[in-house]
């Protein structure tokens, strides 16, 4: 009864990781303030999004990859246009690259999601996820709880 | 009425401010008709105490022998699971699978039988207490305001069976982990770790242990994808060798049987159609699908037999074994199709007995031919479930099944348990009447060395009389001479499913 398979999600970052952030038109930022974080080693691998078509599809418009030092992680998108968002991230606790999967494809490294958004059978839908960018900027806090 | 002062109340909270100190949202404050009829039922029907909640506390308490005298040289201790709890908050489960595991242990010592009762500190478990509410998804119940999952464990009830492994006891469902208990004191140590990629891979809830050797075979399924991972385990606990085999459709596989050199499934008509919530609308019953049984090499498993049977399902086999030729033999239980999943165990959570009786269990034999060649012969009359052998002939040709056993007058259920010689056709059987609904017989060999079925059947049951939980030891050559020993808690417990047997 393996009905949560999130191979796509691991999919959808490494393309995330491989389409580094380009500096956009705009002037906003924003701060990720991602909490526990465990085990505090490894790194975190975040994609950006700002569409439910990117969202649905993978294509992420920024990506980074932070060093986990502690259970606390801050991460900064600068000179975004305002406008909607969604993040998708894991942490990539033995630092090889990879969203970690069981025998099943099940993930077997953390993940999380803007709004502390949870999927059901899979990665939680856009609407669910997704958040406003305004032009003074915002700072979102993500828990790996 | 109850509703609008429990509405009332929560506004006048709202506007003192004090709403954010509910535990539960408003939607789930509505009457539930699950609740409400399972409510109704159980003031005027004691058979409804086999799916009410046990204390989250558990239970302890010293067994009263109430007839006969505890057979000489039993010693050790009955597990067994099953689902406990269904309801919180005044909503209910829809499905008897749904229920949070609780795990029972009933110890033989010198002073007699002590009973303990322990939920499995699931992850689901825990949060959901923490919360005084449902918030995951379960089988077949989606709870008001779910939260969401990051993977199966996160909803895994560990409610099905249990495994003795090396020094520890696993708690088994069929999809996810199992949950490591400590078989002394039932205290949870959390989901089975295996490593090399296995975490969370669904071990499920019928392991096989081959006579001899102490190796461990299992599956887990992925029926959203149409294959199984095979398992095979150390008697220590560790992972000898596990993989994927595709193209076994999925169909609800529960358990399967193994033979010298054959892993063999049967799947049923009960098939994956679309993923759904909760997760069992994912099935239906596809009455043109044949029941395909499947034998798969136990030294290759990309090597298989295969053989087409009449739609059908089941739940649970007897044992099986193979011949010089290559021909299976096993025996199940088998129903013409999947009504008791599909409505039976829906009926009982409002507390209704099962009255489709024409799709219920009966013993069957199959014999899988080389060439594709089959046969199913009927083993008896009437219906019966959780078959059961001795141990120490898994996957080897043997003699006998017992099973609890019912007929077409009595849609609560088994109040007898039978013995059936599988090569003579001989029954033994004892019934104990209108008001002992029973549980799963376990047989326990009266020393490693003794002969096939000589042993007791240990069972437990449900006095609807007297309200309380009963445990019922047998000669288990003799069933119809009656209990040897009988014992009674001063309470009732729900249903359990299955359980296994630690002498000591």
């Amino acid at each position: 009864m393996n009905m949560m398979t999130h191979a796509l999600l691991a999919t959808v970052l490494t393309t995330a990781m491989a389409s580094q952030a380009t500096a956009a038109e705009g002037a906003a930022t924003l701060t990720l303030e991602i909490g526990s974080v465990a085990p505090t080693d490894g790194f975190l691998m975040v994609g950006l999004y700002n569409s439910e078509a990117s969202w649905n599809d993978g294509t992420a418009i920024a990506g980074t990859r932070a060093v986990v030092d502690g259970n606390q992680v801050t991460v900064v998108f600068a000179d975004l246009p305002t406008g909607t968002y969604g993040v998708k991230m894991y942490h990539d606790v033995d630092a090889d690259g990879e969203m970690d999967t069981n025998l099943m494809g099940i993930p077997s490294e953390p993940f999380a999601f803007s709004n502390n958004a949870r999927g059901r059978f899979g990665p939680p839908e856009w609407t669910a996820a997704a958040f406003e960018l305004s032009v003074d900027g915002s700072v979102h806090t993500i828990s790996f709880e | 009425m109850a509703t609008t002062s429990r509405r009332e109340a929560l506004k006048m909270l709202a506007a003192a401010g004090g709403v954010a100190a509910m535990p539960a949202p408003a939607a789930a404050r509505q009457v539930d008709p699950v609740f409400a009829d399972y409510q109704t039922a159980s003031q005027t029907d004691p058979w409804t105490l086999v799916v009410r909640d046990a204390p989250a506390n558990g239970f302890d308490s010293q067994a009263t022998l109430v007839s006969g005298s505890a057979p000489d040289g039993l010693a050790g201790t009955l597990f067994r699971n099953g689902p406990g709890r269904f309801s919180r908050q005044d909503w209910r489960y829809r499905h008897w699978f749904d229920g949070d595991g609780f795990l029972q242990s009933w110890t033989f010592d010198a002073e007699g039988l002590r009973h303990r009762g322990r939920f499995i500190q699931t992850v689901k478990w825990q949060a959901e207490e923490a919360a005084g509410r449902f918030i995951l998804p379960a089988l077949a119940s989606v709870p008001p305001q779910p939260g969401g999952l990051s993977g199966p464990d996160d909803m895994n009830v560990a409610n099905t069976s249990v495994l003795l492994l090396g020094d520890e006891l696993l708690a088994l469902w069929e999809g996810g982990s199992a949950w490591s208990i400590d078989p002394n004191t039932l205290e949870s140590q959390g989901a089975r770790r295996w490593g090399g990629g296995l975490d969370g891979v669904p071990f499920s809830a019928h392991p096989k242990r081959k006579a001899g050797s102490g190796i461990v075979w299992n599956f887990g399924q992925d029926a959203m994808r149409d294959r199984m991972i095979i398992w095979k385990v150390g008697p220590d606990g560790a992972v000898l060798d596990a993989g994927i085999v595709d193209d076994v459709p999925g169909g609800m596989v529960h358990d399967f049987v193994i033979t010298e050199h054959s892993l063999v499934f049967l799947v049923g008509s009960y098939r994956f159609q679309q993923m759904r919530l909760p997760f069992l609308d994912s099935f239906a019953f596809d009455a043109e699908a044949p029941m395909l049984a499947i034998a798969i090499d136990k030294n290759d498993w990309t090597r298989r037999r295969t053989w087409e049977l009449p739609p059908g399902f089941l739940f649970h086999f007897g044992g099986a074994w193979e011949e010089a030729d290559g021909t299976i033999r096993l025996d199940a239980a088998l129903s013409q199709d999947a009504r008791f999943a599909m409505a039976g165990a829906y009926d009982i959570m409002r507390g209704l007995a099962e009255t489709q009786t024409d799709s219920q269990a009966r013993h069957m034999q199959v014999t899988l031919a080389p060439g594709g060649r089959s046969r199913i012969e009927s083993l008896g009359d009437g219906f019966i479930e959780f078959p059961q052998i001795d141990p120490r002939l898994t996957g080897l040709r043997r003699r006998e099944t017992w099973h609890i056993a019912w007929d077409v007058d009595q849609p609560r259920g088994a109040t007898r348990i039978e013995r059936r010689n599988l090569h003579t056709g001989e029954r033994d059987a004892f019934d104990h009447g209108g008001s002992v609904f029973v549980e799963e017989p376990l047989f326990i060999p009266a020393s490693p060395t003794a002969p096939e079925g000589e042993g007791w059947i240990l069972h437990t049951a449900l006095n609807t009389h007297a309200e309380q939980t009963e445990l019922h030891a047998f000669n288990a050559q003799h069933l119809s001479d009656g209990p040897v020993a009988s014992w009674r808690l001063p309470y009732a417990c729900p249903f359990g499913f299955h359980g296994c047997w630690r002498p000591g």
